[in-house]
């Protein structure tokens, strides 16, 4: 807690802050799948605010550490404002993300947690609402393709505006004070 | 690599813009010097402390990070660390060909620094000055943490 605290004292941020300003951070409109097999767009069905992580479920590097803290972190704000937020991902590999295989490997993070997948072009065009560069870097013989990609979490509204980008080498304290700053 | 350990909240200071605004929607011009660093184990402390996280010792598992899609900083040489967004025509934050040919080196960036949430996030415009790897600590360390090279390459 002295940790938050120290951060929490920095920041004095309005309720409402906006994205606009920092390059990279627009976002925008998009229509995928999620791992039921509905379409999805941006906006929260529920309405809730969203974390949203482009990455792959069997990605060994930095998604084995973003995806279980975005789960973390969804839990802790709700407990620190009573607000529920949504944990959301849009996969960088939809050939093995499949809507079958992206429900199990990620509501065993969190219950709310939402997959995202769809055709190259309905991907491209959320890669490119958020600047996310993936590049293919070898096949792993055990694990299939191994992909580098953005890891920044972006901090949607329930209607799927950013607010803001989260460093994933941040702790969950960290996180959290910087999500409490938008919503509750 | 989720545990994280005390060294962390000590580090966060560095890269808290601290005394600014919250966050700060226009851009301003900045030249910096410093190293470009793997931000994950500089905040983690998961492979030891500051100073063994940085130069030629910590240079291979640097390249290991940004190739896994932790993005790239730039630790000045005040011990301010510069979340980076993009260098030169390279839009990758992490892993693209600049960030892993900058690994560790000793850079002079020119760019536009932007303060949000009491970071600091920086987009190198140009890279005035590359003087390669100059913090050879890996003399006096060794490489860290070691199993960063196969075993059959140390």
């Amino acid at each position: 807690m002295r940790q938050l605290g120290l951060i929490l004292g920095l920041m004095a941020a309005p309720a409402l802050a906006t994205a606009q300003g920092l390059p990279g951070l627009v976002g925008g409109d998009y229509t995928l799948t999620n791992h039921n097999g509905e379409a999805h767009t941006q906006a929260d069905p529920d309405g809730k605010p969203q974390l949203l992580f482009f990455g792959y479920a069997n990605c060994l590097q930095i998604c084995s550490s973003v995806l279980p803290q975005m789960a973390d972190v969804a839990d802790d704000v709700a407990a620190l404002t009573g607000q529920d937020i949504r944990p959301v991902m849009i996969t960088v590999d939809p050939q093995i993300d499949t809507v079958e295989t992206l429900g199990p490997a990620l509501t065993a993070y969190h219950d709310d947690f939402i997959g995202l997948t769809g055709t190259d072009a309905e991907l491209q065009v959320a890669y490119d609402a958020f600047s996310v560069e993936k590049e293919f870097l070898f096949e792993d013989p055990e694990y299939g393709p191994v992909y580098a990609h953005g890891s920044f979490i972006y901090l949607l509204d329930g209607q799927g505006k950013t607010l803001t980008l989260i460093p994933p080498v941040l702790s969950d304290e960290e996180i959290v004070a910087i999500i409490s700053n938008y919503i509750g | 690599m989720r545990k994280r350990n005390a060294i962390a909240g000590l580090l966060v200071p560095a890269l808290m813009a601290l005394g600014s605004p919250a966050f700060a929607n226009e851009g301003e011009r900045v030249q910096v010097t410093g190293e470009i660093m793997d931000t994950w184990c500089y905040f983690s402390g998961v492979m030891g402390g500051p100073d063994a996280v940085v130069g030629s010792a910590h240079h291979t598992c640097a390249l290991w990070c940004s190739a896994g899609g932790i993005p790239v900083g730039l630790l000045a040489e005040d011990g301010t660390v510069y979340m980076i967004l993009k260098i030169e025509e390279d839009d990758a934050s992490a892993g693209g060909d600049t960030q892993l040919t900058l690994a560790s080196h000793e850079v002079t960036a020119d760019g536009m620094l932007y303060q949000r949430d009491g970071l600091n996030y920086l987009v190198v415009e140009e890279v005035v000055s590359d003087l390669d790897i100059t913090n050879l600590n890996a003399e006096d360390l060794g490489t860290i943490p070691p199993f960063a090279i196969p075993k059959g390459e140390r």
